[in-house]
């Protein structure tokens, strides 16, 4: 009888792959680690004493001194920060829902869609800071500068998201729109809104945690919010009432988060699901462009 | 047989509910109020795109932005600020995001400590760690790369941990059952699949990071940032808007690098 196969001696172990390539790749790599570890002055006797540092100041920040900043009135700068963020997220969500459409390859010829996608990406390259700095001397300081900024960088990627959501379609509606005789505009508004609708105001609300973020930063420079709040009360060094802010922003930050992250799974997968790995999971390749 | 000469009858279209007014109502109300808290007005639109302050950031005073010690030195300063803390960040983001993982943890207790410091951490926006760290100590560089390598860890872990969350647990299963303790089971089972977005990650957060070490400098930790913010204060809008040009130019640059080598590895 033939037996399928010899056990009794170990089968031989297949090659391994070639490694040499993987060096061309690594070295340019470890060159510029080390030369930026070198031009920083990271050594491992800065890294350790850091902590040591940065750990004074914490047990100089407990504890909270709550009641200070409540009578500085921080609680109106966090919930102005939140204003600016919902308005610059309006503002980014109206202006760039018209532009998505036009942005789309399956439905905007090329003469219009080449320039307002690279308007996107533009405008998506530079940050709500720099926008800031930008509009500060224009608009002078204050909230209005920061809901400029913040509404004008979301244009840039509230409009990218909304442009793939619309590449994404299933395009019979379009098609009997057409046949029925519609025009180009009644095909957008039966033919895709009420399919992109819902992935879009996701985004829209994901975009608005976001910009609470970004909000808070911007009070940093003068663009209001509470930014402005925690850098005085670190200039003066009462660190007490810095951490009391810094844990009022970031309680806002993670309830607004939550909240938010509800509605979006009841908008995207309606009332009755638990999936909820596969959904941040999602996001995340939707963000990273990065598919595992 | 049906008969198309009749028009059929349309289906009713749903009444909206009352409950969707309400929040209809609430969330116009919102917007009404924070629309007066932030004085905004269509108006304030066109006052802001013809304000004059506008002609002061032309000309562009290229022999002055075209120098080492106003762009260039600076500018090298913000790249090896990103590149190390994305380092950092992500080599520690490598053991934290197994813990992190449901899949991969050792034990319950450290996947809910790591997972509630990491949630807390990412709760508090780049510059506020950049602008605490400078603080703490002190201004410059070394600052910047600790706050950004904090935020990229907190970034790195969630994007990471979730992506060993749904790695295949079999090769786990089997380097288990062949007698593998915890650490070499994972090393065997799960790193080499997950080990490619890990990369991919790692590349993304060094785009990230390159964003943000550019606006480090406005709160003191270093790079080119601290350019703007001193020609801020001087009201050389025209420098600020030269040195953004060509800062931006290479930031694209160096993402259009990122992007095509991260497309290529997964």
């Amino acid at each position: 009888m033939e037996t399928l196969s010899d056990t009794s001696t170990p089968a031989k172990r297949p090659p391994a792959p070639k490694t040499t390539q993987r060096w061309f790749i690594a070295i340019p790599f470890l060159v510029a680690i080390v030369w930026s570890l070198i031009g920083l002055d990271i050594t491992l006797s800065r890294l350790l004493n850091a902590p040591g540092d940065a750990w004074s100041i914490i047990r100089q920040m407990v504890p909270p001194a709550f009641g200070e900043v409540y009578e500085r009135g921080a609680v109106g700068k966090i919930f102005e920060s939140v204003y600016i963020a919902w308005i610059g997220t309006i503002i980014g969500a109206f202006a760039s829902l018209p532009l998505a459409f036009l942005a789309a390859h399956n439905v905007a010829p090329l003469w219009i869609r080449s320039p307002i996608r690279q308007l996107f990406n533009a405008i998506r390259a530079v940050p709500e800071l720099i926008l800031a700095v930008i509009l500060i001397p224009v608009t002078g300081l204050g909230a209005w500068a920061g809901t400029l900024a913040i509404g004008i960088h979301s244009i840039g990627t509230l409009g990218k998201w909304a442009c793939e959501s619309i590449e994404d379609i299933d395009e019979g509606p379009i098609e009997a729109t057409k046949a029925c005789g519609g025009k180009w505009v009644s095909g957008m508004r039966w033919g895709v809104l009420p399919q992109v609708m819902p992935v879009i105001s996701s985004y829209w609300l994901f975009r608005f945690e976001i910009n609470v973020r970004a909000s808070a930063v911007l009070g940093m420079i003068g663009a209001g919010g509470v930014g402005s709040e925690l850098v005085s009360q670190l200039s003066f060094r009462n660190f007490p009432a810095a951490s009391a802010v810094l844990i009022m922003t970031m309680a806002v930050v993670l309830t607004i988060d939550t909240i938010s992250a509800a509605v979006r799974r009841r908008i995207i997968k309606g009332a009755e699901t638990t999936d909820e790995d596969s959904r941040t999971l999602e996001a995340i390749t939707d963000l990273t462009g990065i598919r595992s | 047989m049906n008969d198309h000469t009749n028009t059929s009858e349309r289906p009713v279209k749903p009444k909206p509910r009352a409950r969707s007014f309400l929040i209809a109502l609430v969330l116009l109300a919102l917007t009404f109020w924070a629309a007066i808290k932030v004085s905004f007005d269509i108006s304030t639109f066109w006052e802001v795109w013809t304000n004059p302050i506008w002609g002061m950031f032309w000309p562009i005073p290229w022999d002055w932005v075209f120098t080492k010690e106003n762009t260039f030195d600076p500018l090298i300063e913000t790249l090896q600020i990103a590149v190390a803390s994305t380092l950092l960040g992500c080599l520690v983001a490598l053991p934290v995001s197994f813990a992190m993982s449901s899949l991969t943890t050792p034990n319950k207790v450290v996947y809910f400590i790591s997972k509630t410091i990491m949630n807390l951490v990412r709760a508090v926006p780049d510059l506020f760690w950049a602008k605490l760290l400078v603080t703490a100590i002190g201004i410059g560089a070394f600052a910047g790369a600790w706050s950004l390598s904090i935020f990229s860890l907190a970034v790195m872990v969630k994007l990471f941990s979730e992506t060993v969350d749904a790695a295949d647990p079999r090769p786990l299963e089997a380097a288990r059952s062949s007698g593998a303790r915890h650490l070499p089971a994972v090393k065997a089972g799960v790193l080499p699949t997950v080990f490619p977005s890990y990369v991919a990650y790692s590349l993304y957060i060094f785009e990230l990071n390159i964003r943000a070490s550019v606006v480090l400098g406005l709160v003191g930790a270093g790079g080119v940032g601290r350019v703007i913010e001193t020609q801020r204060q001087f009201f050389r809008f025209d420098r600020i808007l030269g040195l953004l040009i060509i800062i931006f130019g290479i930031v694209w640059v160096i993402e259009q690098i990122s992007v095509s080598l991260r497309k290529r590895l997964v």
